[in-house]
């Protein structure tokens, strides 16, 4: 019965306009999208900073996780952007650079244009691996094979058009080699594999994941694709430590977005609300623990970030 | 086996359309762009071609083996069924929520296909009994166990 | 002998409670159409968060052992199979349900579930070291040619005619290739909008296996029931038990086949049921059974996918990489405690890893009794009268392949593969090499693909695919299985005739 009024409920709001909609919202369990598997880094993320949500000191409703797997993100962006409500019970994470990236390339329904971001919760930067029995120790040692041997360096990532990738380019460009990238399907966790097994002599992966593989002891991480040193890993040097002229712009990172067309006192109650909700030490001991850094912006942060980014993924790939 | 007659033209129609598609298939492989995205679909659609022709030769030449096709008293038995079936998985479930529905094409089809007699009040109520289980039982599974969002909220 | 020790920690009454509730819960969930094990043990990673990490991991291994012999239910009594595991159990498994011995084939499938996935569990206390190796062994190019292995299945696999079963085959690759390629990010045969996904596989398992179905019901019209009532078959657990210790033959190859192939990351555990039930076939003495009620057929199908489980975690536990999409759920499960598969988890929480261990042994076991103890009772639904049969499954198909990522369009693919595959099935052509050919497609291209861009960069593509024990090893079995099938074919080709002239 509950479900019936407050579905009536929704429908009256509709008819009625949107400013009584952000009085009571949300009245009823909130839903996010997030376009990779059950299990994946930003699906395990998602889970834990949205695992609050039902406090009273946050939206006072639980929060979903709904996922649409495929093609890199592409899939679930592209639903999100066509066929989601925005009426601010559907969110979707996203995933910076990966989906500018492949907006920027082309051949999907979505740009930065499509969304409006709301809060950040992550930046995972990308790690150059190899094996822990390979010869290769620093960045110069993998930079000087690529030298001697053009083109025959291969090295892994997720696909093509995310974050891995961008680091490959960036490493490519500011090294002036031709290296063998190598993208793998069913994501950081294949390539990581693939470094492991051999199959491939290096490779760009998530730090999250990295740390946990350094851990065990199967890979050795020679740099971050970042512009400071990272919490976990105090003592792996930048790549810009290194000598190479490479910022942020691989940095992966996740937050809570909106589709474009929701209506603005629902975005500022998310954007006031969400940050904060973020902010729980809760969260912040699980991911934490899971070896996920953490990385809060507000929406304002996100959208000057989300601009930056497109600016320099749009001269990066222009050359593709 | 080999006593029983297979029908045809039936077959001929059946194998054709499946050429078609493996034709049409292999068509976009080969021009489609970017073409290095379409090499393994290129290689599967090849195959398929050629199987399926064979198939359709076969068919043509009567040597089908297997397959009995529809009989007409099939067909028109299915007809009404698939029917309702359709409407309501790619119309009804959306515009009238999944339970609602559901439910409603439930009870269709077992009025039209349970062999209980059409003019007795008491088989109407066996029916009307055995529809509620079915929402129940799908509303307790789906909406409250699993919690599955349905397009038109959780109820309906 | 180490496990030994953390034994007692199972059997504390909250453990063995979170036990009990992930093994009954399991079954359930894991006989609802729509739920594949890794939906389900996702569903319940939200509780560990309230557990401590021992107990959270108890629930989410009682749950993932469970949920793959639960399968198996509506494998055999509605003919979904609830995974791609559980293919190969519908072939035999749903005949035998419909000869009034359901309760038969329950009972059997679980017995042979238990027997595979306690070896399966066994190998990886024992032989994890190894094993992890082994799984690490298989690089592009072998998983390459192990789907090569895998098509080379289809033309024998439930069909009457090798053409039509290897067009059958095609008919699935091509459908796997719907949607963006994973690598290039390119839109191939995107049609309608709801493709753009590319063919969810446990919605396209749910219609073309339970659509066919229903319409073969409606095509029998408004038929008066009192005319075939089923008799349900009784069958004693003692009984099932002698049955399986008769078929050595079924359970040895189903439980070593996978146990094997099972190991394999991100191939193992979707085609290892009907591996083992095509071997189980190709050296069974009476191989033209199969597909028509044959007990083998089940115990090795169900003796494969359950033995499957204890390996399948073995790259996560030694090595950290989730070999498969369950794994990587676990893998979450763990994160969330702060525990790091790997080295770090048998060294510093052994409690954690073998306690975690155990549980799916003692899983296994409680899953079998529970199972037996339902089978009887379960086997009934093939009493229930075919107008309530058909309009029950309907509604399952639509409301499984939705919750499967809460999408319309799923559905529409269901629905349209169902419809097509009765069609096609009244000619001649038969699901199980089309599903076959859906999930071979993906591991075939990706893994060539990704071979031969590796190739390219360093040996070149010869000395890469064809050189090296493993490769060599695995193309010989390849011709080998096409030999066989083909010499098969020739000799029943040349028996059909004989009893043609006969006839």
């Amino acid at each position: 019965m509950r479900h019936l009024i407050a579905s009536a409920a929704v429908a009256l709001t509709a008819l009625t306009g949107s400013s009584t909609l952000a009085e009571g919202y949300p009245e009823r369990p909130v839903m996010m999208m997030v376009s990779y598997g059950a299990g994946g880094a930003t699906d395990f993320q998602a889970r834990i900073v949205t695992m609050t949500a039902g406090n009273e000191d946050a939206l006072g409703m639980p929060i979903a996780i709904l996922n649409k797997p495929g093609a890199g993100g592409r899939v679930g962006w592209n639903w999100f952007a066509t066929q989601a409500d925005a009426d601010g019970y559907t969110l979707a994470a996203y995933n910076i650079p990966h989906f500018i990236a492949q907006s920027v390339k082309g051949g999907v329904q979505y740009s930065a244009d499509s969304f409006e971001p709301i809060a950040n919760w992550g930046a995972d930067p990308a790690v150059f691996v190899v094996a822990a029995d390979s010869p290769m120790n620093s960045m110069d040692d993998v930079v000087n094979y690529a030298k001697e041997n053009a083109g025959k360096l291969t090295f892994s990532g997720a696909g093509l058009f995310v974050g891995h990738h961008i680091a490959a380019l960036q490493l490519e460009q500011a090294a002036g080699v031709k290296m063998a990238y190598i993208p793998t399907k069913g994501g950081g966790a294949a390539a990581m594999k693939a470094v492991i097994a051999g199959d491939v002599m290096g490779g760009v992966n998530n730090l999250s994941d990295a740390f946990r593989a350094e851990q065990a002891g199967n890979v050795k991480i020679l740099g971050v694709f970042d512009l400071e040193r990272n919490e976990f890993l105090p003592d792996v040097p930048t790549l810009k430590e290194q000598g190479y002229d490479i910022d942020n712009a691989s940095v992966n990172f996740r937050g809570i977005m909106v589709p474009k067309g929701t209506p603005p006192e629902v975005i500022d109650k998310l954007a006031t609300v969400v940050p904060e909700m973020f902010k729980n030490p809760r969260i912040a001991s699980k991911m934490q623990a899971g070896g996920s850094p953490m990385h809060i912006m507000t929406r304002d942060e996100v959208k000057e970030m989300w601009a930056a980014r497109e600016e320099t993924l749009k001269e990066l790939l222009a050359g593709l | 086996m080999s006593m029983q007659s297979l029908p045809r033209l039936q077959h001929i129609l059946a194998s054709g359309v499946v050429a078609a598609v493996g034709l049409r298939v292999a068509w976009i492989s080969y021009t489609a762009q970017p073409s290095e995205a379409f090499l393994f679909p290129r290689l599967i659609a090849t195959v398929f071609v050629v199987l399926a022709l064979w198939t359709f030769a076969k068919a043509v030449l009567g040597w089908t083996k297997i397959g009995h096709g529809i009989s007409t008293g099939q067909m028109v038995k299915l007809a009404p069924g698939l029917a309702i079936a359709l409407i309501y998985i790619f119309w009804a479930a959306k515009a009238f929520g999944f339970y609602t529905a559901g439910t409603a094409t439930f009870f269709i089809l077992l009025s039209l296909y349970d062999p209980a007699p059409h003019n007795e009040a008491k088989s109407w109520i066996k029916r009307a009994i055995i529809t509620a289980g079915y929402l129940l039982v799908m509303y307790g599974l789906f909406a409250k166990l699993l919690k599955v969002y349905t397009p038109r909220e959780i109820f309906f | 002998m180490e496990f030994l020790y953390y034994f007692a920690d199972v059997f504390t009454p909250l453990s063995f409670g979170l036990l009990l509730l992930g093994t009954i819960g399991g079954l359930i969930l894991g006989a609802t159409p729509g739920l594949s094990p890794t939906m389900a043990v996702a569903l319940l990673i939200p509780f560990t968060f309230h557990l401590q990490a021992t107990q959270g991991l108890i629930l989410l291994g009682a749950a993932y052992t469970s949920t793959v012999a639960g399968g198996a239910v509506s494998a055999i009594l509605l003919k979904i199979p609830g995974a791609p595991a559980n293919i190969a159990t519908t072939l035999d498994g749903h005949t035998m349900a419909q000869q009034g011995k359901g309760a038969k084939a329950l009972q059997l499938s679980f017995l042979a579930s238990a027997v595979g996935g306690i070896f399966g569990v066994l190998l990886l206390i024992f032989l994890t070291p190894l094993l992890s190796q082994w799984a690490l062994a298989f690089g592009p190019s072998h998983l390459f040619w192990l789907a090569i292995l895998g098509v080379t299945v289809i033309g024998s696999l439930d069909s009457a005619s090798v053409v039509k079963g290897l067009l059958s085959g095609c008919i699935g690759l091509w459908l796997a290739t719907i949607g963006f390629d994973d690598i290039m990010g390119a839109q191939r045969f995107i049609f309608h909008p709801s493709l753009g996904g590319g063919i969810n596989i446990i919605a396209a398992l749910i219609g073309l296996f339970a659509i066919p179905q229903v319409l073969t019901m409606f095509a029998k019209g408004r038929q008066d029931n009192d005319a075939e009532v089923l008799v349900v078959e009784k069958h004693s657990v003692r009984d099932a038990m002698r049955e399986i210790m008769r078929r050595p033959k079924a359970l040895g190859i189903g439980t070593i086949t996978g146990s094997i192939i099972g190991l394999i990351p991100g191939v193992g555990g979707q085609i290892a049921g009907l591996v083992a039930y095509d071997q189980t076939k190709k050296f069974s003495s009476e191989p033209e059974k199969f597909g028509k009620g044959h007990s083998e057929g089940v115990i090795a199908a169900e003796s494969a996918n359950n033995a499957m489980v204890g390996p399948s975690l073995v790259p996560l536990l030694t090595l950290s990489i989730p070999g498969s999409p369950t794994a990587a759920v676990l893998l979450g499960g763990l994160l969330i405690h702060g525990i790091f598969p790997g080295s770090d988890l048998f060294d510093n929480h052994p409690d954690v890893a073998w306690t975690f261990i155990n549980s799916m042994l003692i899983g296994q076991v409680l899953m079998c009794i529970f199972g037996l103890y339902v089978a009887g009772l379960a086997a009934r639904v093939a009493q229930v009268p075919q107008s309530v049969m058909a309009a029950i499954v309907l509604g399952l198909a639509v409301f499984g392949s939705y919750s499967v990522q809460s999408s319309m369009g799923d559905v529409y693919v269901m629905a349209a593969l169902g419809v097509m595959m009765y069609f096609l099935e009244r000619f001649g052509f038969s699901a199980a090499p089309l599903v076959l050919g859906l999930i071979l497609g993906p591991i075939a291209e990706a893994n060539f693909i990704q071979g031969s861009m590796i190739a390219n960069a360093t040996n070149g593509m010869g000395s890469y695919f064809l050189s090296g024990a493993l490769n060599i090893g695995l193309i010989v079995v390849v011709i080998a299985s096409i030999g066989y099938s083909a010499w098969m074919e020739l000799r029943s080709r040349r028996y059909t005739s004989k009893e043609e002239i006969i006839g």
